[in-house]
């Protein structure tokens, strides 16, 4: 259950109604605190989303009861509850080295399936960034885990993520698999 | 750094304005500056007696019921919505001239400008849309 500040009722309402409600109730809030919107309006879930997105708060899902939508959004969302974790970051090239040595690394590709079916590292784990909050459980979180995408910007992303988590050993590869000039399988 | 919302509003039925507010209003809600310029029929929507009771397309009055029952706005109080959040209106200078229309029949705090107040405004816009 969601601990929530501050409630708003936009039920009945239709767009854009509940999407101006919610700016305007917003700014009454707290950085990090919670405000539950209530809405009977379908699109409002899609819009919602969008809309923290594009505003810097934090969607962090919605409940249906019956008819209406119990939407929950963080205020200024994880960048005001915490600082992001500042995550180490290995150059390809010298990461190149390491696998080219054949050191024993716990690789995680975080692009998508089609991306990493193209070509990826031999033995690197396969979590696009989309999934990672679900399923970093495959991994240990006292483990050396090397994250790489494309081009660094995902695995950073995925990195921070899983940072919050509390893996405690995260090292980003910049830039990615784009330069990767090594063997792929 | 903001993203700016341009939009042209040229059509006066009620289903133009509400293409017209609703976008202007959701944007400026996602913090948005957004401009509107209003030309030819497009007065309409901002018109003080005209923007009251604005024409369904015809043949499509049935659908009055609908905005009943959706509980949407009216289109002055997304007009009010808009400028609270401060979209900036802008009447065609030379629309205004040929229907004989001063700045005073239409709501409060509009702009009236010509096509090169808006252009200005919408060069370095990154939406702009036509309705």
């Amino acid at each position: 259950m969601i601990q929530t500040d501050f409630v708003l009722d936009a039920k009945g309402l239709a767009c854009p109604m509940p999407i101006v409600k919610t700016k305007k109730a917003m700014k009454d809030l707290e950085a990090g605190q919670v405000l539950e919107i209530q809405a009977t309006d379908k699109g409002s879930t899609a819009d919602l989303q969008a809309w923290a997105k594009s505003s810097g708060h934090e969607y962090l899902g919605t409940e249906t009861e019956g008819d209406v939508l119990r939407h929950f959004l963080r205020k200024d969302g994880a960048n005001a509850a915490a600082e992001p974790a500042v995550i180490p970051e290995i150059s390809l090239e010298n990461f190149k080295e390491k696998v080219e040595n054949g050191e024993n690394l716990t690789i995680l590709d975080v692009r998508e399936l089609d991306e990493y079916e193209e070509g990826h590292i031999n033995g690197a784990i396969h979590i696009p960034l989309g999934e990672v909050e679900q399923r970093s459980g495959e991994l240990k979180k006292d483990e050396l885990i090397y994250v790489i995408c494309h081009s660094g910007r995902r695995s950073e992303l995925a990195a921070q993520t899983m940072a919050k988590q509390g893996f405690k050993h995260l090292i980003n590869v910049v830039p990615g698999m784009r330069d990767w000039t090594g063997k792929t399988v | 750094m903001s993203t700016k919302t341009a939009i042209i509003a040229a059509n006066g039925g009620l289903f133009d304005a509400y293409k017209v507010f609703n976008i202007a209003t959701a944007a400026a809600a996602t913090d948005q500056e957004v401009a509107i310029f209003f030309t030819f029929e497009g007065l309409n929507l901002i018109h003080k007696e005209a923007y009251q009771q604005l024409p369904m397309p015809a043949g499509k009055e049935h659908f009055a019921e609908g905005f009943k029952k959706a509980n949407v706005p009216s289109i002055p109080e997304l007009v009010g919505m808009a400028q609270e959040m401060g979209v900036t209106f802008i009447g065609c200078q030379m629309t205004m001239d040929v229907m004989g229309l001063e700045k005073d029949a239409f709501v409060d705090g509009i702009e009236v400008g010509g096509a090169v107040t808006f252009l200005e405004f919408a060069k370095d816009a990154d939406v702009t849309l036509t309705f």
